[in-house]
């Protein structure tokens, strides 16, 4: 018998990708290569100047500074997420999911509302302000909103239940005796997280902090919002180049860049994740 | 007679409502091969978690070489556990996995380079030392499970069905195999298992559980040929009963028929009681023996070195059993439907309360 895979349910995904996505990622792609008329719109010529003015000193800092921001924020968010996806798993079955909804929660309201509500906490009237004045703090207190901190803030806290999923995956698939097994050869708690539980569960700590990288590197909606327009990611810097600038050929010659980066990580961490649940397919499947 | 190393006193377990553990009271010696035998649900798994410590008695005491380890966590109890699952670890090799529990110990690294190579061998894993656990197949698992737990040595090695996942062919030889690794390194081997066959043929002492409580313990000679109730009688191989009443000195079945037996104190005339024997202990037209029963053959099964009859009787709803060697068999062209006598003798049968 023919072992016939329904690949023809794939046909509707594949045509609205291809549509709407691979061919117009594939139209800025090529507009990198044109160059920019004097008074902006496109000149077909071919030209690799937008490419070479990417690795300019300027706008490489800008894409270092983004990759900081984004690196600090996957960071943080990884470890206050690991944290929380570790305590729940280790609730009573039952109780997760319902713990697992309200991590996600926020998840459901609208990501501009989310971060207007931290203008709203972090202003200089703001909740946090008055709270320190309430409990007699006098002292003159730090600008919060429109800092680079204040990015950091919006980017982890937006980002944080996909940490919390990616990182309960793996914890709530271990086997509970694996745990005791370490205890039972002679290690502590802490030793029995640091050797068995933290190593057998980096998949699922790379996935979320991919996934904060990539989602807070080419961000815009934060930077702009809580940054106040004080520095530039290299969402904005592309957002000015296609709105302000009207240099097309730059931002696409951007936008190629940060795609690329992207879609390297995110390759990366579809081979590490797929290489490690390999082996636990593995391990369940042998007798 | 060697000194007692663990002794377990009135052992109890509640989870909220339910008692898992009922005052269970034990002793076990030095460089015993022990069993703890029961069913599913009858307190075995709790029991041995107790003496590893994942779980604390609600009351009683766990005393290891006179010490008090109740309370003790697991990781400061020189007690170590070979788990169902073998609880492998999944990221490390089979050297790293059998190294992890020294390196726990702070040992010296040669110490514990000496020590991983010396149980690979014994393990006769040397060859795979550098291995995952996924690139293995069961029954190394199963000796890496073992080794990891063994170099520790251990006061007192506990193993959770160890034998359980393993093919039948396979659990017959290492279940030799343990009796052979638990004499060379003269470590007490506790084994909890539902198996009573595994229990037998391993163990030099045996503890049946049912409930939570204490059935019996004794030599597997003992369990199996003086089980101490029916139950006991029923979960250990196979046995025939047969309903009686108590008659002056003996039994007597319903049809009238007398069973000489030596009855248990506590039976009085007039009592309903059971006696009970064994399908080896019946021999065919035994015309001379204490007990002589008539029945008709309703069903033969072929074991190859042994057969097995089923025969109708009028004492017993239940067809008695009746087991004859390849020996006897042979020649007897039995035949379903076939009337036959069997009978045994007084020594031979058990006589139980109803």
């Amino acid at each position: 018998m023919t072992d016939r895979k329904p690949v023809y349910l794939m046909t509707p995904a594949l045509a609205w990708l291809t549509a709407f996505m691979v061919v117009p990622c594939l139209l800025i792609l090529a507009l990198a290569f044109f160059r920019r008329g004097i008074y902006g719109g496109i000149v077909y010529e071919f030209t690799l100047s937008n490419i070479a003015l990417v690795f300019d000193p300027l706008y490489a800092r800008i894409f270092l500074k983004s990759a900081g921001i984004a690196g600090l924020a996957a960071t943080i968010a990884v470890v206050i997420g690991y944290a929380a996806a570790y305590a729940i798993a280790s609730m009573p079955r039952k109780r997760q999911p319902i713990l697992l909804f309200f991590a996600v929660l926020p998840f459901w309201s609208n990501y501009l509302v989310r971060t207007y509500a931290w203008i709203v906490l972090l202003n200089r009237e703001g909740l946090i302000v008055s709270l320190a004045r309430a409990v007699g703090f006098e002292g003159e207190l730090p600008q919060m909103l429109y800092t680079e901190t204040a990015v950091v803030i919006g980017l982890v806290y937006n980002y944080l239940p996909f940490v919390i999923l990616a990182c309960y995956a793996p914890l709530s698939r271990l086997n509970p005796e694996i745990h005791e097994a370490s205890r039972d050869l002679g290690a502590s708690e802490w030793t029995t997280f640091r050797r068995v539980t933290l190593p057998m569960t980096v998949p699922g700590i790379a996935t979320g902090f991919v996934f904060v990288f990539v989602l807070s590197i080419g961000n815009f909606v934060t930077p702009a919002l809580l940054g106040g327009g004080q520095f530039q990611m290299i969402g904005n810097l592309i957002y000015d180049q296609f709105l302000t600038a009207n240099d097309w050929p730059f931002g696409a010659a951007l936008s190629m860049f940060l795609i690329a980066i992207m879609m390297g990580l995110l390759t990366l961490q579809t081979f590490a994740s797929e290489k490690a649940s390999g082996q636990q397919r593995a391990e369940v499947c042998d007798d | 007679m060697t000194s007692t190393l663990l002794s377990l006193a009135n052992i109890e377990k509640r989870f909220g409502e339910l008692r898992a553990v009922n005052g269970v009271s034990l002793d076990i010696r030095e460089n015993e091969f022990f069993a703890l035998l029961g069913a599913s649900g009858s307190g075995k798994t709790t029991l041995l978690r107790m003496l590893a410590g994942f779980d604390m008695p609600s009351s009683g005491h766990i005393l290891l070489d006179g010490h008090d380890i109740s309370q003790v966590p697991p990781n400061h109890r020189p007690v170590n556990l070979m788990f169902q699952s073998y609880a492998l670890f999944p990221h490390m090799t089979v050297a790293q996995n059998i190294a992890y529990g020294l390196e726990m110990e702070k040992l010296p690294r040669t110490e514990i380079n000496e020590r991983v190579d010396e149980m690979l061998s014994t393990i006769q894993l040397t060859h795979l030392a550098e291995r995952k656990p996924e690139q293995l197949s069961g029954g190394q698992r199963q000796r890496v499970a073992l080794g990891r737990a063994l170099v520790k040595r251990p006061r007192l090695l506990l193993l959770d069905e160890p034998l359980g996942a393993l093919d039948k062919k396979l659990r017959g030889e290492m279940q030799l195999e343990l009796k052979h690794i638990q004499n060379k390194f003269g470590i007490t081997f506790i084994v909890v298992t539902h198996d009573q066959e595994e229990a037998l043929v391993m163990a030099d002492r045996i503890a049946i559980l049912k409930d939570g409580e204490l059935l019996q313990c004794g030599s597997p000679h003992e369990i199996y040929e003086y089980p101490v109730n029916r139950f006991a009688a029923d979960f250990i191989g196979v046995m025939n009963f047969l309903p009686a009443r108590v008659d002056a000195g003996a039994l007597c079945t319903a049809n009238g028929s007398r069973i000489s037996a030596s009855l248990p104190a506590d039976l009085k005339p007039g009592d309903n009681a059971l006696a009970a024997v064994r399908p080896e202990r019946l021999r065919l037209g035994a015309a001379d023996a204490d007990n002589c029963l008539n029945g008709r053959i309703s069903a033969m099964a072929y074991h190859g070195l042994d057969l097995h009859l089923h025969l109708e009787t009028p004492v017993s709803p239940h067809p008695l059993m009746v087991r004859l060697t390849a020996d006897v068999a042979e020649g007897h062209p039995f035949a379903v439907g076939e009337e036959v006598s069997v009978g045994w003798s007084a020594r031979d049968t058990r006589v139980f309360t109803a």
